[in-house]
């Protein structure tokens, strides 16, 4: 099977692998796989809590081209967005943005539930941290 | 309906109400009975095909013999001066046969094989998960639990830096005790998924027997069964990829 250009771009130069970390308050972290092929992905994001935007995301993922493709994508593409921008973000984009053939349409689909994973995660902290640091105050 | 199991249980040669070709006759699956001529393969599935009822705990020693036997039977030199229809059809049935055994004998195979007659789709079971979170935005039910990820990516991390350091000619022993003792853990796990597959079977089995006695079994009964052990197939999957990526990592 052949990739696309663009695959084959974010393959052999993918943006943003690496981390964060994980136990500040402002990471979000999603690890997702896909047992279908065994494939593993984590994306994390770095937001700005007053005004919501996804300053940083970094990726990291073993698997097959399309899904580092799709992740690399993924971090791009929630770069600059606001939480809720980046949920808006559906698996058909990144298949239509790489063109990806019908087998690899999971892989997209790992990207998504990534980006979902780190979205709720950062969320999550959000709903414990702040009684916290309201009785530090 | 309620009795139809009964010529199911036990001969290999399942009854069909297809006529045989060459005589008249009313015959089984492989043969007619009347005059014994091969006949063509029928589409049935595979535990149709030896006779069996779809139930996963399987007398391997008499699917054996079963098997041996039909290969015998089956064998396209039997009808060497046969038509070329026969030759064809044994041919046919032959290859049949050897599918179906070869699908039924191993634990793995048999279950997988099981869970697609029975309609499940693991590809479809994760995208149903991922358009159910995005509707109602809740985070996606992982189907592997998040302990399994986290080692996987671990060690993932660490084979990458394994293939980095061999890459540059050097080696760390530390490293690789650590993957080795890695290893060892996820042989283990494997193993252990065998035995609670196993387990597993039972409920599964004890549902078509009940059916068989002519009990209704409800869907919600049938799907709790096929879904753990579509669960527990979907670990395995991610330890035996493991398992195959350390060898491999280790090798090179
Ligand atoms: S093949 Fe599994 S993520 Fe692409």
């Amino acid at each position: 099977m052949s990739y696309s250009d663009k695959v084959l771009d974010h393959y052999s130069n993918p943006r943003n692998v690496g981390s964060m970390d994980k136990s500040s308050a402002d990471v979000g972290t999603g690890l997702v796989g896909a047992p279908e092929c065994g494939d593993v992905m984590k994306l994390q994001i770095k937001v700005n809590r007053d005004t919501n935007v996804i300053e940083d995301a970094k990726f990291k993922t073993f698997g097959c081209g399309s899904a580092i493709a799709s992740s690399s994508l993924a971090t791009e593409w929630v770069k600059g967005k606001t939480v809720d921008e980046a949920l808006s973000i559906k698996n058909m984009d990144i298949v239509k943005e790489l063109s990806l053939p019908p087998v690899k349409i999971h892989c997209s689909v790992l990207a998504e539930d990534a980006i979902r994973a780190a979205i709720g995660d950062w969320k999550k902290k959000q709903q414990t941290a702040q009684p916290v640091t309201a009785e530090a105050k | 309906m309620a009795n139809s199991f009964q010529t199911a249980t036990s001969t290999p040669a399942q009854d069909v109400t297809q006529s045989c070709w060459s005589c008249g006759a009313m015959r089984t699956a492989y043969f007619c009975k009347a005059c014994g001529k091969v006949q063509p393969a029928t589409p049935v599935d595979y535990f149709t095909f030896f006779g069996l009822p779809r139930k996963l705990n399987v007398d391997l020693a008499a699917l054996e013999k079963d098997f041996y036997l039909l290969s015998r039977k089956l064998h396209p030199d039997v009808v060497a001066q046969g038509s070329r229809m026969e030759q064809e059809w044994s041919l046919q049935q032959s290859s049949l046969l050897n599918d179906a055994y070869r699908t039924l004998k191993d634990p793995v195979r048999r279950t997988e094989y099981l869970l697609r007659i029975e309609g499940v789709e693991l590809e479809e079971q994760s995208k149903a998960a991922s358009d159910k979170a995005r509707n109602t935005g809740e985070a996606k039910k992982q189907i592997v639990p998040p302990d399994l990820l986290e080692e996987v990516f671990e060690l993932n991390m660490q084979l990458e830096e394994l293939r980095m350091q061999k890459k540059m000619g050097e080696d760390d022993p530390a490293l690789l005790e650590e993957i080795g003792k890695e290893k060892l853990k996820l042989e283990e796990k494997h193993e252990a998924h065998l035995r609670d597959l196993k387990a597993y079977w039972g409920n599964w089995d004890t549902l078509i027997e009940r059916e068989q006695h002519g009990d209704a079994v409800s869907p919600e009964e049938r799907r709790q069964a096929r879904d753990k052990m579509v669960d527990l197939l979907n670990r395995r999957n991610y330890v035996r990829n493991l398992v195959r990526d350390v060898n491999e990592a280790l090798e090179q």
